[in-house]
């Protein structure tokens, strides 16, 4: 089992000046430490225009600051949006090739095609045709990255013979991942044998049937480049020794991520389309989900909120059903004073940690 | 968090009145219905909502046109402007403005479910290639908007969301939850193009349609259940929502 710590970067109102900034470093601060633990990934994701929700437009930046005030933390693109409108692909394969060569050989590679009307209409993009485009850029990245010289002929970009400089650290090229919001997306990732980055929350029971069938799917896989075979979920994180104070901080960080997470218009609630099959939510809703009966603190079922025995129950239980990694959403527009959410990443890895590894971490 | 910042007293004034919550549902069969989507402009995504509703970032102007040639009101036809919120994490469309012809169906639609119906000259008709809806009153157009080139869609990829209306009740100023019901047995996605539209005829003379977003063609069946939920328009609805029936 691997853990991660994932950003949203999501900033309180109202933006008073130095408020962007405040994130930025409490963020960067807490991947130094969840590095010096031995977490295992740090993860930035890539949104536009998503007012207090996510104020991480250039995933590529942040990561790199993580990258270069860390030693052995992987750094995980979270997704990059793979529509040439937001990154043209020639782009993305440059920038991720320099993200590798600065952290060392340390990056992931999500990819995503984004879910919200706010970003695709903002950057004047289709919706019907983002699952193509995002196949088709996939499907290219891995050649830029090996191929000495690289020539594209396609339906939403073409290139003539050229150079892709640098080339990635990691050979034969970082591991690929797609962000998984909607039922059905696991398919496309065991098609193509790249990981499910999960980003939305899913039951035990669903989260099994998904995982089950990804790696039956995945046998008979067309790999569009070197296999990643794993499967990460999205979790929250607060950990402490109080399971009253556990619960009480880490539902109000709950709580409010799932309004700001309201806030969102996705496209299939604007625009009528068979592109989006659901409203594919970016992030778990938990006031949906009920807490069990034994449990009087109210978290629901499989977040990483409470003691460390309980937060060790949970994912024990997430690792039965197949799952490699969990990672973390440790705050939401700053609810957790920031001392705060260090010491429950110490914690965490002090009482936690240590029951996961030596099984192949 | 943005909530609704729409002052109570001007939210209150001019709400259309509803003297009960036991008004029997309806259902119209074979409703013609036209829908045009633009992000709206000229406001803040907060300010048309009461703090009970929270905007959508954008916030969407939703005008649809109905159109029943028969069933239990008559022949009528309808148009009206709602907006793009949530009420918790619902996704809803609070109602800003209507307008109907038909005075039978008006006076039923504006009683049970306080849709607040002004008298006009409603029209939604279909040609080849498009299908235009017009809004007209006392010989002043307020709305005149086309769908271009419909292109055949699942029923299932087309969203029709609750509305909710503010109504003088009873129980004072409420939001009246009205989980209208769309049964589609032949939908269109089309190009929205607007000719006229009035903002100050549908009661927001600051607004604008800043950027267009889809419109879609419908046939189906339409039914309004009997009011079930109302909740005041000052709080959260988690605190404010009561059942009513």
């Amino acid at each position: 089992m691997r853990f991660g710590i994932f950003y949203e970067l999501s900033v309180p109102r109202p933006f008073a000046p130095g408020v962007e900034r405040t994130v930025y470093e409490n963020a960067l601060e807490q991947v130094r430490l969840a590095d010096e633990l031995g977490f295992d990934f740090v993860w930035a994701v890539e949104h536009h225009f998503l007012e207090e929700y996510s104020h991480c437009s250039a995933p590529e930046l942040f990561l790199t600051a993580c990258a270069m005030q860390t030693k052995r933390i992987r750094v995980g693109h979270g997704a990059v949006v793979c529509v040439p409108q937001m990154n043209h692909p020639i782009r993305i394969a440059e920038r991720a090739a320099v993200l590798d060569i600065l952290s060392g050989g340390r990056l992931e590679f999500g990819t995503a095609r984004s879910s919200t009307w706010s970003e695709l209409a903002g950057f004047e993009i289709d919706p019907d045709t983002t699952k193509q485009t995002w196949d088709e850029t996939i499907r290219a990245l891995p050649k830029m990255w090996t191929q000495e010289r690289f020539s594209w002929q396609g339906t939403s970009f073409s290139s003539p013979e050229r150079a892709i400089l640098p080339k990635p650290v990691q050979k034969p090229h970082p591991p690929l991942w797609v962000t998984v919001t909607s039922p059905g997306t696991e398919l496309d990732a065991a098609d193509r044998g790249i990981g499910c980055l999960g980003v939305a929350a899913a039951s035990f029971k669903e989260q099994e049937r998904r995982t089950a069938e990804y790696h039956r799917r995945l046998q008979s896989c067309s790999p569009i480049g070197a296999v990643n075979d794993q499967v990460a979920t999205l979790n929250f994180l607060y950990c402490h020794e109080d399971p009253a104070e556990a619960a009480r901080t880490g539902l109000g960080m709950l709580g409010t991520f799932t309004q700001l997470n309201t806030q969102l218009l996705f496209t299939r609630e604007a625009y009528p389309t068979r592109a989006y099959g659901s409203l594919a939510n970016l992030a778990p809703a938990p006031a949906r989900r009920e807490g069990s009966p034994s449990d009087p603190t109210g978290v629901p079922e499989g977040m990483a909120i409470g003691d460390p025995d309980r937060i060790v129950r949970a994912i024990k239980e997430w690792e039965s059903i197949g799952v490699d990694g969990v990672n973390f959403l440790l705050n939401a527009v700053e609810v957790i004073p920031q001392e705060k959410v260090l010491a429950s990443l110490r914690l965490f890895a002090r009482e936690v940690l240590p029951k996961f590894r030596g099984k192949g971490a | 968090m943005l909530t609704g910042t729409a002052e109570l007293e001007s939210f209150a004034r001019g709400a259309p009145k509803l003297a009960s919550f036991e008004g029997e549902a309806v259902t119209l069969p074979g409703m013609e219905l036209l829908q045009v989507t633009y992000e709206l402009g000229g406001v803040a995504p907060e300010s048309p909502f009461p703090p009970a509703l929270l905007p959508t970032l954008p916030v969407l102007a939703v005008l649809s046109v109905w159109r029943a040639d028969s069933g239990p009101l008559g022949r009528f036809a309808l148009a009206q402007l709602r907006l793009s919120c949530r009420s918790g994490a619902r996704p809803r469309q609070l109602l800003v403005a209507s307008f109907a012809e038909g005075d039978t169906a008006r006076a039923a639609l504006n009683e049970r479910f306080a849709f607040g119906a002004r008298k006009a000259s409603v029209r939604l008709e279909r040609f080849y290639d498009r299908v235009e809806g017009e809004v007209t009153v006392d010989g002043t157009s307020v709305l005149d908007v086309t769908a271009l080139g419909p292109l055949p869609l699942a029923a299932s990829d087309l969203q029709f969301f609750s509305s909710i209306h503010r109504a003088d009740t009873p129980k004072g100023l409420r939001l009246v939850q009205i989980d209208t019901e769309l049964t589609v047995t032949r939908g269109e996605r089309a190009e929205p193009r607007m000719t006229h539209f009035s903002p100050a005829a549908f009661g927001m003379p600051k607004a604008k349609l800043a950027y267009p977003v889809a419109a879609f063609v419908a046939l189906g069946d339409l039914t309004i259940p009997k009011v079930r939920f109302v909740s005041r328009a000052d709080v959260l609805p988690h605190r404010g929502t009561e059942r009513v029936s």
